[in-house]
């Protein structure tokens, strides 16, 4: 432990950092003490190349990169003086000697650490009267990245993400002195399972992603905080969203989970939100055998009609459910109540896909709350199939298709020897060809809840977009099934059944009362919800630190 | 070999003009490896390094660090190999002892690689052989296998069960791989860019060991220091500076070449009474007194003793005591215009004054060069100059700046009369 005095306030940081690492670790860096940077970056190798990041220092004459200079007990460090201040403008000048001023029809502008700090720390006018350097526009990094070579400043922060973080190291600073550009090798693109990443920790417009670059100014995005669901791992993500939609994912910083980064596939998973394969509008199968399009409360009746006659001609050991692996905590503990009160409990499992995976974030299981399925009880799906061909069930209510997952060995024509299929889903799949009920559902940037990561940690998603048609959460409308069934799933404190107006068919969704009903019924969940996980999460009970 | 004997000799090139100096048994005939036997057999590490501090020897590559103190930084003990590195990439514009030196006396620097190895513990050297120097790197291969022959080298030195080992690298062709950091990415195999200190070379050196890095001259001093002792070398020289050095001389002057003196000659009496004075009649107009990174001295400056007390006090230093004479014909801004020229194409690129302000002050050089300047354009050389000293990984930046600062303070009136007149008002014959 060392303590340092900055600008006369002293903070107890821990030995072995460097100036910048210990600002950053209390959480104090460009948010109460500014010490502006482009080179550095907290997850990857220092440079200190850039030099903005100059700061005084007791007994040193010169001032000192804050990036590199290891704290020392008693040190006296000085970040906002004239002869810092003179010592940054310096700096930003000199970047701006050879980068094209042309911030109207750069598509960084906006979140452009060279306009901000440009703004804050420049001067106000440019005294170079010599011709930028010649430099190429549009260069096709790989599949993913375009590079406008003209913009690039030089802090090499992409060169180290890709031999540091997927240690593919495709990019290269080619040549010297002010005739410097990142390169790639002949016949051998940017192509990494992570190759966005750069255009994240790119300062300024150089690297920007095909699929991102001139689809808005950034200006017009707000950043929801959410999750992304393409995997367990649950990597933090901002959503851009403008007008009711999702224009990209960038990651959230959480050191516990993804640190800054996010793979290329998750972030690209965004497009499924409105993706045109989303299922829109419930249906029901008329007597000709055909779905048709129905209104949500017929849908809702004919489904209550459905389990109401099998569990009257047969009991309640008819009923089996598949869980989704996709839907929240909340989603899932709901239908685990359905089956509790139906008295069906035994007989539920959830299906997960498993894909690629690698050690740094991607993880096989392709669902977000896999663990979190688990965790509320549901376990493999073997046994619900095997009743299904046993034919002691008779009706399926199925959150999802992932069951159809060649994996599983559930074929369509498995399904069709049920009676009743209740299908609540996000997306079109061959599981409405045998379903009787389909009901549109909401994905996780349309609603509040929790997800929990492969090592258990709890992480809230919030609505960041409104579905384009009517659809509820798989909680919700499960919750609506049991009222028209004529059951009430939540009692007590946490009622949710609770008697509402007819207008909203008296039923109220909850997620933040059954988030802490969660917690009172499964230990693991105890203190963990919506309102307590906090932006980066909380582990489950008995998973970690 | 265009170069002959230097016109002025002393310990480190007396036996230059002798063909056979530069074998083995040549050297030897010559009381060669006799201090560092001596070393080896009757002297702790310790006394070699206490020794080579109580001379006073400052690094000749041009920094003039005290050598024995960074010796005395390299950690004791033998959990890790160390390494020394020989810099001989001497890629300073105006520097070309140690070319001669390697040439002519390649045993002399391996003696004191093997007595400077023997004091900090190291087990092997990396001799960086700049990749233009053919001849030098031929020459010292043939001295470093000759003397492993003879055991010299190798396992079990003299028998006394130290081991060392030479290994010759050749460098490509960047200025940058002669800052010592520079020099152990290339020697690494990597692209040749210094490295931010800390950690020091003596800490993450050469393949991440502790590592010191001398120059070639400064090896060449250890033998003659260790044969006849601190307090010999010390006699030698200014109080502050001991010890002779090989001053090479260019430019316009009747006798260009390298001359062996004191440390603490005058500049006027190397240029004058050695070096032949000014062809043809001219007057000098500045002298660059150490390497093209030092700042010019103007005509009226020649009289100072070259030895670093002495020209710091005129704003220069002695560097690598590379002297280049220009005379009066000759267009100061042009001098700006190469100067720049070569540091913004040697530098590395890493740190953003140096890689914007080597550009930029060459384009404004150039165009004031070309008639094109403005009246501010001074106090804006002034100002980036400023901007791109002390502040960046290495010393190359300054190096870039600290010639045009000099350039300014001395020949603004070059500079005046180009903005002025609107074109170069010296005959366009001019090459420096």
């Amino acid at each position: 432990m060392a303590r340092i005095t900055i600008d006369d306030q002293s903070y107890d940081v821990a030995d072995g950092r460097t100036v910048l690492q210990a600002l950053d670790d209390l959480g104090l860096l460009m948010n109460g003490v500014d010490v502006p940077h482009y080179c550095w970056h907290p997850k990857l190798s220092i440079d200190g190349s850039c030099r903005l990041c100059q700061v005084e220092i007791e007994g040193f004459p010169k001032l000192q990169i804050a990036c590199n200079t290891p704290v020392k007990d008693g040190m006296v460090i000085r970040t906002q003086n004239e002869r810092v201040k003179t010592a940054r403008e310096g700096v930003m000048e000199l970047l701006l000697v050879n980068h094209p001023l042309d911030c109207p029809i750069c598509d960084q502008a906006g979140e452009c650490k060279l306009q901000d700090y440009a703004y804050e720390y420049g001067a106000a006018h440019a005294r170079t009267r010599e011709p930028r350097r010649p430099a190429k526009k549009r260069v096709e990094l790989g599949p993913t990245i375009v590079f406008d070579q003209e913009r690039c400043i030089l802090c090499r922060r992409c060169v180290r993400f890709c031999r540091e973080v997927p240690g593919t190291g495709e990019l290269m600073v080619q040549g010297r002195g002010d005739q410097s550009v990142i390169e790639t090798a002949p016949g051998e693109p940017l192509a990494n399972d992570y190759s966005m990443n750069v255009a994240d920790i790119c300062p300024v417009g150089a690297l920007t992603t095909k699929d991102f670059r001139f689809k808005i100014r950034v200006w017009f995005l707000e950043d929801v905080p959410g999750v992304c669901t393409g995997c367990a791992n649950g990597c933090n993500v901002h959503l851009g969203v403008a007008n009711n939609r999702v224009y990209r994912y960038v990651p959230r910083r959480n050191d516990a989970v993804n640190e800054t980064w996010m793979c290329d596939e998750g972030r690209l998973s965004y497009k499924r939100i409105g993706g045109e394969d989303r299922l829109r509008e419930p249906q029901l199968r008329g007597a000709d055998g055909r779905l048709v399009a129905a209104s949500f409360d017929a849908a809702i009746e004919e489904a209550a009609a459905r389990i109401r006659r099998a569990i009257d001609a047969s009991g309640p050991g008819v009923v089996v459910a598949l869980a989704s692996p996709h839907a929240t905590n909340e989603d899932l503990f709901t239908l685990r109540r359905l089956l509790e009160v139906l008295g069906s409990s035994s007989a539920a499992g959830v299906a997960v896909s498993n894909g690629r995976s690698d050690s740094l974030l991607i993880k096989a299981e392709k669902a977000a709350n896999a663990t979190g399925a688990r965790a509320l009880g549901f376990g493999a799906p073997g046994p619900v199939l095997d009743r299904i061909r046993g034919g002691g069930a008779r009706v399926l209510i199925a959150l999802g298709h992932d069951v159809l997952d060649p994996a599983f060995g559930a074929s369509e024509e498995l399904f069709r020897s049920l009676d009743t299929l209740i299908l609540l889903d996000t997306h079109h799949s061959a599981l409405e060809r045998v379903a009787h009920v389909v009901l549109p559902a909401r994905v996780a940037a349309e609603k509040l809840g929790t997800l929990t990561n492969f090592a258990g940690r709890v992480q809230k998603v919030e609505p960041a977009v409104e579905p384009a048609h009517l659809a509820y959460s798989e909680g919700e409308a499960l919750l609506r099934l049991a009222r028209a069934i004529g059951l009430t799933l939540f009692g007590g404190p946490a009622s949710e059944a609770r008697s509402e107006p007819e207008a909203s068919g008296g039923i109220r969704w909850e997620p933040r009362s059954i988030s802490r009903a969660i917690g009172a019924a499964v230990p693991a969940f105890a203190g963990v919800d919506i309102d307590s996980v906090g932006a980066e999460g909380l582990p489950l009970r008995g998973t970690g630190p | 070999m265009g170069l002959e004997a230097p016109y002025v000799t002393g310990y480190l090139s007396e036996h230059f003009a002798e063909g056979d100096y530069g074998t083995l048994d040549g050297y030897i005939a010559r009381g060669g490896y006799e201090a560092a036997k001596r070393a080896l057999t009757q002297l702790t590490p310790t006394q070699v390094v206490d020794e080579v501090k109580a001379s006073g020897l400052q690094g000749r590559g041009g920094a003039g660090f005290p050598t024995g103190q960074k010796w005395s930084f390299m950690p004791a003990g033998r959990d890790k190999p160390k390494y020394l590195v020989c810099n001989a990439d001497e890629s300073e514009p105006g520097s070309f002892k140690d070319r001669l030196l390697m040439e002519r006396a390649p045993h002399l620097m391996l003696e004191g690689i093997l007595i400077g190895a023997f004091g900090t513990g190291a087990e092997k050297t990396f001799v960086y052989v700049r990749g233009e120097y053919a001849e030098s790197a031929r020459r010292v291969q043939r001295a470093i296998d000759q003397a492993t022959a003879r055991g010299l080298f190798g396992a079990n030195i003299l028998g006394t069960g130290f081991r060392h080992d030479v290994m010759l690298m050749r460098g490509a062709g960047a200025y940058i791989c002669g800052e010592e950091t520079g020099l152990l990415e290339s020697l690494e195999g990597k692209k040749g860019q210094p490295r931010k200190k800390p950690p020091f070379p003596a800490q993450y050196g050469a393949f991440g060991m502790p590592t010191t890095v001398n120059n070639v001259e400064t090896f060449c001093h250890v033998p003659h220091i260790l044969r006849r002792g601190a307090a010999w070398f010390k006699g030698i020289g200014t109080d502050k500076s001991p010890g002779n050095t090989i001053f090479g001389v260019s430019g316009h002057v009747a006798r260009p070449g390298l001359y062996e003196l004191p440390l603490g000659t005058k500049l006027d009496t190397i240029l004058f009474e050695h070096a032949g004075g000014v062809p043809g009649g001219r007057k000098v107009k500045g002298v660059i007194p150490g390497g093209m990174s030092m700042p010019i001295l103007p005509a009226g400056m020649l009289d100072v003793p070259m030895a670093n007390e002495f020209l710091r006090e005129r704003k220069t230093m002695l560097g690598t005591g590379g002297i280049m004479v220009m005379d009066e014909t000759t267009c100061m801004v042009r001098v700006g215009c190469v100067i720049s020229y070569f540091f913004r194409d040697e530098s590395c690129g890493q740190c953003t004054q140096c890689r914007e302000g080597t550009g930029w002050m060459h384009k404004v050089l150039n165009r004031i060069e070309r008639g094109a300047g403005n009246p501010d354009d001074v106090d804006l050389l002034l100002d980036v100059a400023g901007k791109m000293e002390g502040t960046t990984i290495c010393a190359f930046s300054d190096a870039a700046a600290w010639p045009i600062q000099g350039l300014l303070r001395h020949f603004r009136a070059d500079f005046d009369a180009h903005v002025k007149l609107g074109r170069c008002p010296f005959p366009e014959s001019f090459a420096l």
